[in-house]
């Protein structure tokens, strides 16, 4: 999902889950191809159970899910500061998250060789990142 | 994947709303109250309320995070300021009056611009467009609902226009 911007004065909060695993879209469907290929083997479940179980289960993924989102947009427009791997520090405001989380949009991306006006940060390169609110 | 991002989602909520200490890659510690786990990067959000009234918001890269020890458990107060951290403003009240001129009016607009509005849902307070998009009260740009980006966007730039002109 991305933050609105461009040609609108006010940027409003667009709230939108993931499609679900109905093979016909993104987000928690592990068989979509983009996922495959690009994120881990298997997504975290507990397997087999019984109904009641696996309910629980995805009512526990969607408060995660949600809360995790909300603060992706809590991101936006501050100063983050990432600790990469091999003792790397940057720090660029956030723009905007792919669905699955292996990339991070930034712009002004102050570097040790300079500022990017607009990077894509590999998440697999990054061991955390902070802000302040 | 590590340990940690082989956990159930079940698993990761047990550690919601409880002061942990994470150790992470390359000797990397972290301390701070868990907000949440994302189910799909395993990503820990940890939260620190600072003296200046400032949050520190640190989060830990799923594949990064080698260990996670609960140091504390969270009271009821804790888990309130969590939930409530990233939520947005809580919006004024309106009365019913109220709520009724800005539904029909928004409700005008829109048939002005030829989209198909209807009322639904129990006391006709939801606004649904073209049968994809439903509005809320107070009828702002934030309380449309659909799963279709294309039609929320403009329908939300609709609104906005409309409520500049209010």
């Amino acid at each position: 999902f991305q933050s609105p911007q461009h040609d609108r004065d006010v940027s409003v909060s667009v709230i939108r889950l993931p499609h679900g695993p109905d093979g016909t879209s993104r987000g928690f469907d592990p068989n979509s191809a983009r996922y495959q290929a690009l994120s881990p083997i298997s997504i975290s479940t507990m397997g087999c159970g019984n109904e009641a179980d696996l309910e629980r289960e995805q009512q526990a993924r969607v408060a995660l899910r949600e809360q995790y989102l909300r603060s992706l947009i809590a991101m936006v427009g501050h100063t983050i500061h990432f600790t990469m791997y091999e003792r790397v520090n940057v720090s660029a405001f956030f723009d905007a998250s792919d669905i699955d989380i292996l990339n991070f949009q930034v712009s002004d991306l102050q570097t040790p060789l300079g500022v990017h006006r607009e990077a894509l940060l590999r998440c697999s390169d990054i061991i955390s990142y902070t802000f302040e609110l | 994947m590590s340990e940690w991002q082989r956990k159930s989602p079940l698993e990761w909520q047990t550690y919601v709303n409880k002061e942990v200490k994470v150790t992470a890659a390359e000797k990397h510690e972290y301390k701070g109250w868990v907000l949440t786990v994302d189910p799909v990067s395993a990503n820990v959000v940890l939260v620190k309320f600072m003296e200046n009234g400032k949050v520190c918001v640190s989060v830990i890269l799923g594949h990064a995070v080698q260990k996670v020890e609960i140091v504390n458990e969270g009271d009821d107060e804790m888990k309130e300021q969590l939930a409530h951290l990233f939520m947005p403003e809580e919006s004024k009240v309106y009365g019913h009056e109220e709520l009724e001129k800005k539904k029909s009016s928004l409700k005008t607009w829109l048939e002005t611009n030829h989209i198909p509005v209807t009322e639904q849902g129990e006391s006709q307070r939801t606004l649904c467009v073209a049968g994809v998009l439903t509005i809320d009260p107070p009828y702002g740009p934030e309380d449309c609902s659909s799963s279709n980006e294309i039609i929320l966007s403009r329908v939300q730039s609709l609104i906005q226009g409309h409520l500049a002109t209010q």
